[in-house]
This record gives C-alpha cells, structure tokens and sequence, in this order.
C-alpha cells in the first residue's frame, strides 16, 4: 500500500508538468507543431516498445519468485535492467543530437527561437530529464532487487520487494505512455 | 492469491505493442484531422494505461479500494486539469 | 519483552542525544519534531514582531522597503512551512495516533524519522538564506513571477528548501495513512476510530496528493530563474496566472492541512471536557474528507483580482461557499457537545472555547473574502491578514497550544501551574484579538497589506495593532515558560488519567507512556471512541 501511495504522488507530481504542457500547447499550437517537427518519430517509437517489453519482464519476475523460481526472476530482473539502459542510451542520442545543434537552454540557437518553440523544448528536455531520472532510480530499485533475491532475503515467501519495484517501474512506463504522443505524435 | 502466467504477461504485451502501432499510424497518416488525432492519441495512451494498471500492476486482482483509490486520484487530477482550461479558454 | 522495557517509559529508556535523533520511536521523533517547532515558531513570531514596530507609525521607523519585504517573505515561510503545516500532525499525530490506535508504532518507523531529518534539513536550507548574497528572499511567501524569477534575492535557495520540506510532509502523510489502514487495534474499525485520526487521515490525503504540484512547481522557477526559459515571464511569453494556478492549487488544500488536525484536536477535547460523547460523531467524521475533497477545487480564489476569466471566477466562489459547510456542521456540533455537558474549566478547554471563537470570525470573513463582489476590494488588504491570522493562528496556532496543555501530563509524566496557564491564555486571547481584529477593520478601510508604510489615516488600527502584538508577545512567554517551569515541579506521581475524564485510549496508559506505548492491552469502549456510558475501568 505505501508503494502504491508513493505512487500517486509521482502521478501529481508529473501531472503538475503535464498541465503546464496543456497550457502552453493550447497557446501556441502552431509553434509545438513546429518544433516537434525536430523529435525522431522512430526513436520515440522504438523506446516506447523498449520500455513497454520491460514492463512485461519485471512483471514476469515477479511470476517467477511467486511460483519459487529465483533463477528465472533474477534472469528476468537483468533483462528489465538491460532494457532500462537501452533506453537510456536511445535517450542519451537523442538528447546529444539536439544540443548539437545548438537546441538547449543556454545555447545560440535555442535562444534564438521564438517563444512557443523554445518553451516546448525546454519542457521536452525538462519532462524526459525528469522521467529519465526516474528510470536511473528505477534501476537501482531493480539492481537493489537483484542483489537481495541473490542473497535470498527475497524469495518465494517474502516478495514484497519485488513487487513495488515492478509498481514503481510500470509507473516509469505509464509516464513514458503519455510522453510519447505528447512530443512525438504531435501533427 | 493469484499469480499471473506468462502467456497472460505476454499477451498483455502484444496487446499494448497493437496499441501503440495504433497510435502511431493514425497520427503519421491521419495528419489532416489534427485535434481529432491529439484526443484519439491521447485516448489511446490512456487505455494503455489502463490494461498497464490492471494487468501488469495487478489491479484486476489486488482488493477493490486499490481501484477505486487510482480511480479519485486519476479523477482529481482531471479536475485539475479541466479547471484550469476552463479558465485558459474563457480568456 | 525485557524488564528494562517493562519499567522504564520512553524518556528513560535510552539516553543521550544520539539516542534521540536516531530514535525510530514515534513519541521522540514526535517530540524532536515539537521542540524544533518551537524554535523556529519563536524565529517567526519575532519577525512578526519586528513588523509590527516598524508598522507603528506611518513612515519609515526601523527598516527599508526591501528589508520589510525580506522579513514579512521570511516571517510567512517559517511560520506556514516550518511551524504551522508540520505542527499538529508532526507532534501530536506522531505522538499519539498509534497510541490513540491501541498500536505500538507508525507502519514504517525509519520513514518517519527521514521525515524529521528532511525537515531539518529543509528548515536549515530556509534559515540559511539569511546569510549569504543578497539576503532572504524579498517575493511573499507566494513567490508570485515574474518577480521571483527576476529578484536578485535568494530565491532559488527559499524555493529549494520549501521542495526539501514538501517531502517531509508528503512521508508524514503517506505515514499515517498505511498506520491508519494496516495497524487499529482488533475491535476498532474506521468508524470506531477516535476523531483526532480521522482528521489526521483526510490531512494525509491532502499532504499526499497536493504537495507534488507545488514541489513541481518549485522547480520550475528554479528552472526558469536559472535558464530563463519562459515559462511565468511574461516578457519572454510565459503566463505568470498559470504561476498561481500551480501554487495555489497545492497552496489552498494546504490551508487544509493545517486546519483540519486542529479540528481534530477540538473534537477531542470537547468530549473530556464536557464529560459526555461528541455530538454527531459521523458528521464530524465525513465533514473532514469533504472539506479535504472540495477543498482540491477552490484554488481559484486566491486569484479572483489576478486577471482570471470571468465564469472561471465564478465557479471558484459557489466551490468556496461550498467548502464552508461541512466546516459550519463541525462547528454546530461541537457547541452541542458542550451543551448539558459537566463542563470542567481547565486550561485545554480554554485553548478550545478560543479557538471555536477566533475560528469563527476567521472563517466568516474567509466568507466575505469567497463571495467575488466583496473580494474584489478586499483582495491584497489587510483583511486578508487578519481572515489568515484569525483561522491559522487564533484557529490552528490556539488548537495547538490546547493540545500542548491536554497532554503535556500523559507526555511529561508532570504537571505545569494551572492558575498561570489560565492566565497566560487570557493574555494570550486579549492580545491576540488586539493584535489581529483592527487588520480587519484596517482592510476594510482600504490599507493594502505587504507594504512597510501607509496612509496616516490608517495609524490608529496599526497603533492598537502593534500594542496587541507586545500583549501576545508577553502571553506566549508566559505560556511557554510555565509550562517549561513544569517540568521541574515536585510532584506526586501522575495519574494514568489524570483529567479524569478522557475516555480515548491514551488515558489507559502510563504517564509517561512505556516504550512500547502500552504496559496492558487497552480496553476499547463498546459502542465507539466516546462511549462515556460504557468507560472502561482502569485501575492505575
């Protein structure tokens, strides 16, 4: 139950950014249009489906130590990271791509742009740092996991871990859900 | 106490990957009805949600009030947002 | 369990610091809690006072305008961050909501004493803005852009430290809420709980749900102060009302967190005082998750002069005259609580007949200032000053010190001077009222607040105004004193309840309480908390 309530404050506190995008997205559609025009379609896709796959292996951990096969939950818990890392590589090309060309808070370029566009690329960087950042503590939940379910303090009787890793992961995931039409699909 | 198969798991999975073929198809082709396709994508994102929330996150089969407490908090932060906008669009 | 267990209470049983401030036990982390408060409250109350001096006479006295302006953004961010939202739920909901349950700790202990950590750590993080570049932060409490996130002053770190102290808040409340599901005693179902916990209950919800809009938006004027993007400049095509929406959208149901354990409080006192059940205990009950709930939708009363849309103004007023209900029931049920009670005048019940008045005059003029034609002159006068002060201040502040003077003997195991108590509230209620009555008239007037100077014609109420503040002043010394005096008053052992008439179950345990709160299993009344037909004995 505390996880799930740790979770509702995670939900406002995204939301809270969430309606700041709606506003301004309200205000300056035109602009969004344009600059979202600068998001690879394809990458966001493809980091969608890592993540959505990472939410069925973490979800499949938790099978396994339920029906006592530690192994196999381990297994699966290294691949959920495996893909959590994937996507932050995806993440970190696309983030390198745009600050190479000058597309940052701070740089020629993004200071140059009018009011609508560098608004939404200070809240794309903004919403997908702080999701990043979310998916860098989700993976030290999960590596917390792994290293407890090795030394058998977390087992077939006693998964509670487990689960509020995986909760706070598929949080990770339903975040990303709403990101990626917001910036990606926009047209 | 229940445990989910991994077929169920993997089927959930196929279902949000349709999904998500969905939403990006309509919105790369369907470019000409455009705030149609934001509340289509957004309506779509949120069915994602949901089969995340009940299948992967437990909810079907965890006690009801699990629910129901995700439900008044999805519903607040609605309200939120609907509040503001009502103020934005009478501008 | 170890015999050292069995006779030593909690303030025996370990000693030194470290004993303390690494303590997962709630009774002394909520005691950390209480004395940290207290130091920060008497921080807040001189600020206060320096106000008022400079506020005495028209014209510059003692300070220059940005300097009033960095003490009054000082004053609201101890008081409201470091005092009054922690204060009851902190202190008191630490303390005694297990007990009060018939349990032996909060669902998760090292959470809780994170929770104080942050909380010092957020208040050293607030304090420190006094030290370094151009000084505290000159903005309001309200840290309203675009000025926020233009001002020279240390904004950014004031903005921080409130964030650091939203997660206490938001851990408290998580908290409590597990506690309260998870761990009532066999027999005692939601409905059997006492009405301090269901109070403290909807206040968790609300420390939960509304603190993240606030620490988000916290962020983004760091953000925007350090990277300039736009997001509340007007200048560079931010909306500076989309500032407020965020703030007060968290800022309003935050009013919440503070009033509702103070009601909480005056539930219980009432029926021990009164020595027979509370009137309406479901109303009571419900009418705390209704003004938790309808208070998530009038933030937009706080902005009714900001340049708002019109229909959007106007739902926020029929909400705001809404919210009032449920709070009216309470207030009906509580004057019939006392009504053919056996009423017994002691120092707590003085504390709750205050606040049941001051409590009143604030939410009435909180009325006044909802209705949109009225606001529209009264917005930004000290009317507002005096409504705030009125319910946060003689309301919760008053609530606050009645709970101090209920439980200090089931705390301390000692008793402070009753006749000083009583006198020190007089003091206390007299300049209280002197203090903040002549704002409202002030405002009424047209005196803007926020300001280090005004209008002579406004030097009267100021004149009474400060003269009320040294009253208040001398009140608090002399509530505060005493009850410290008491600790070191010889006295015979105190009882296990000692007003004799408190029927909830903290008045089944030793005072001081045990470490693992209770030296017997407690013995729940039949038919509900304030079953006064059916009180269990208890043999001391």
């Amino acid at each position: 139950m505390g996880m799930w309530l740790f979770l509702f404050t995670e939900l406002l506190l995204f939301g809270g950014l969430f309606i700041v995008y709606m506003v301004y997205r309200s205000l300056n559609p035109e602009s969004f249009l344009l600059a979202s025009f600068e998001l690879d379609v394809a990458m966001g896709t493809f980091n969608t489906v890592v993540l959505l796959v990472s939410s069925m292996t973490i979800a499949m951990s938790i099978t396994a130590i339920q029906t006592g096969n530690a192994k196999k939950s381990i297994f699966l818990l290294y691949t959920t990271l495996g893909l959590a890392i994937v996507f932050l590589i995806v993440k970190y090309f696309e983030w390198s791509a745009k600050i190479h060309h000058g597309l940052f808070p701070g740089f020629e370029v993004y200071d140059n742009l009018p009011p609508g566009e560098s608004l939404f690329f200070f809240l794309y960087f903004f919403m997908t740092g702080l999701h990043a950042l979310h998916i860098i503590i989700g993976g030290i939940i999960i590596s917390v996991v792994i290293y407890r379910t090795k030394k058998g303090l977390v087992n077939k009787e006693k998964y509670t871990l487990t689960e509020n890793a995986g909760l706070y992961w598929h949080l990770v995931d339903l975040i990303w859900i709403y990101l990626f039409p917001l910036f990606y699909l926009i047209h | 106490m229940h445990i989910t198969s991994y077929k169920d798991h993997f089927s959930t999975l196929i279902a949000l990957l349709l999904l998500t073929v969905i939403t990006v198809v309509i919105s790369v082709f369907g470019a000409n009805l455009r705030s149609l396709s934001v509340f289509t994508a957004l309506l779509i994102a949120t069915v994602k949600v949901i089969v995340v929330a009940y299948y992967f996150m437990h909810l079907k089969y965890d006690k009801k009030i699990y629910t129901w407490l995700v439900l008044i908090v999805a519903i607040l932060f609605v309200s939120f947002a609907v509040l503001t906008s009502i103020e934005y669009l009478n501008r | 369990m170890t015999s050292t267990a069995l006779n030593l209470n909690y303030l025996q049983a370990k000693k030194g610091i470290f004993s303390w401030i690494f303590s997962v036990d709630h009774k002394r982390i909520g005691l950390l809690y209480l004395y940290s408060l207290i130091t920060f409250f008497l921080v807040g109350a001189t600020l206060g006072v320096l106000m008022r001096l400079e506020l005495l006479n028209p014209g510059k006295d003692l300070f220059e305008a940005q300097t009033y302006n960095q003490i009054f953004t000082m004053h609201g961010v101890i008081m409201i961050f470091l005092f009054i939202i922690p204060s009851i739920p902190a202190v008191f909901g630490n303390f005694f909501l297990p007990i009060m349950l018939g349990t032996d700790d909060v669902s998760f202990p090292r959470l809780n004493l994170l929770s104080w950590w942050i909380y010092i750590i957020g208040a050293i993080m607030a304090l420190s803005t006094l030290l370094f570049g151009d000084g505290p932060a000159d903005t309001g409490w309200t840290f309203y852009a675009p000025y926020s996130v233009k001002t020279g002053t240390n904004v950014t770190m004031s903005v921080l430290a409130a964030f650091v102290l939203g997660f206490s808040s938001i851990l408290t409340g998580l908290n409590f809420i597990v506690t309260i599901h998870r761990l009532k005693t066999p027999g005692m179902t939601f409905l059997k709980m006492p009405l301090f916990a269901w109070a403290l209950y909807a206040t968790s919800w609300i420390q939960l749900l509304a603190t993240p809009i606030i620490g988000i938006t916290l962020l983004m004027i760091v953000a925007e102060r350090v990277f300039g993007v736009g997001l509340f400049d007007p200048s560079i095509g931010g909306d500076p009302i989309l500032y407020q929406h965020l703030f007060w959208i968290y800022s309003h149901p935050a009013v919440y967190i503070m009033a509702l354990p103070a009601f909480g409080i005056i539930s219980e006192l009432l029926p021990t005082f009164s020595n027979r059940t509370i009137f309406g205990y479901k109303a009571i009950a419900f009418s705390s998750l209704a003004i938790a709930f309808v208070g998530y939708f009038v933030w937009g009363h706080h902005m009714f002069t900001s340049g708002m849309s019109g229909p959007a103004r106007i739902i926020y007023s029929i909400m705001t005259f809404l919210v009032a209900i449920p709070t009216a029931i309470k207030v009906f049920n509580w004057v019939a609580t006392l009504y053919k009670g056996s009423i017994d005048v002691q120092p707590p019940l003085l504390y709750a007949l205050g606040f049941i008045f001051q409590f009143m005059i604030g939410g009435l003029s909180g009325l006044v200032l909802g209705a949109l034609a009225t606001d529209i002159h009264l917005h930004d006068t000290y009317f507002v000053v005096g409504h705030f002060h009125y319910v946060m201040f003689g309301g919760t502040g008053f609530a606050f010190f009645g709970a101090l003077h209920y439980w200090y003997p089931k705390i301390w195991g000692r008793m402070y001077n009753k006749l000083v108590a009583n006198i020190a509230f007089f003091i206390l209620f007299i300049g209280f009222n002197m203090l903040y009555f002549p704002m409202m008239i002030a405002g009424l007037m047209g005196m803007p607040r926020r300001y280090y100077d005004y209008l002579p014609e406004f030097h009267l109420p100021n004149m009474i105004s400060t003269f009320g503040s040294w009253v208040l002043a001398i009140g608090l010394l002399l509530m505060l004193g005493n009850l410290i005096a008491g600790f070191r008053r010889k006295r015979e052992k105190i009882a296990r309840n000692p007003w004799g008439t408190g029927i909830t179950l903290e008045w089944q345990t030793l005072s001081p309480p045990p470490v693992a709160n209770f030296d017997r299993m407690p013995v729940l009344p039949k038919d509900g908390p304030y079953d006064y037909d059916h009180k269990p004995e208890i043999k001391e």
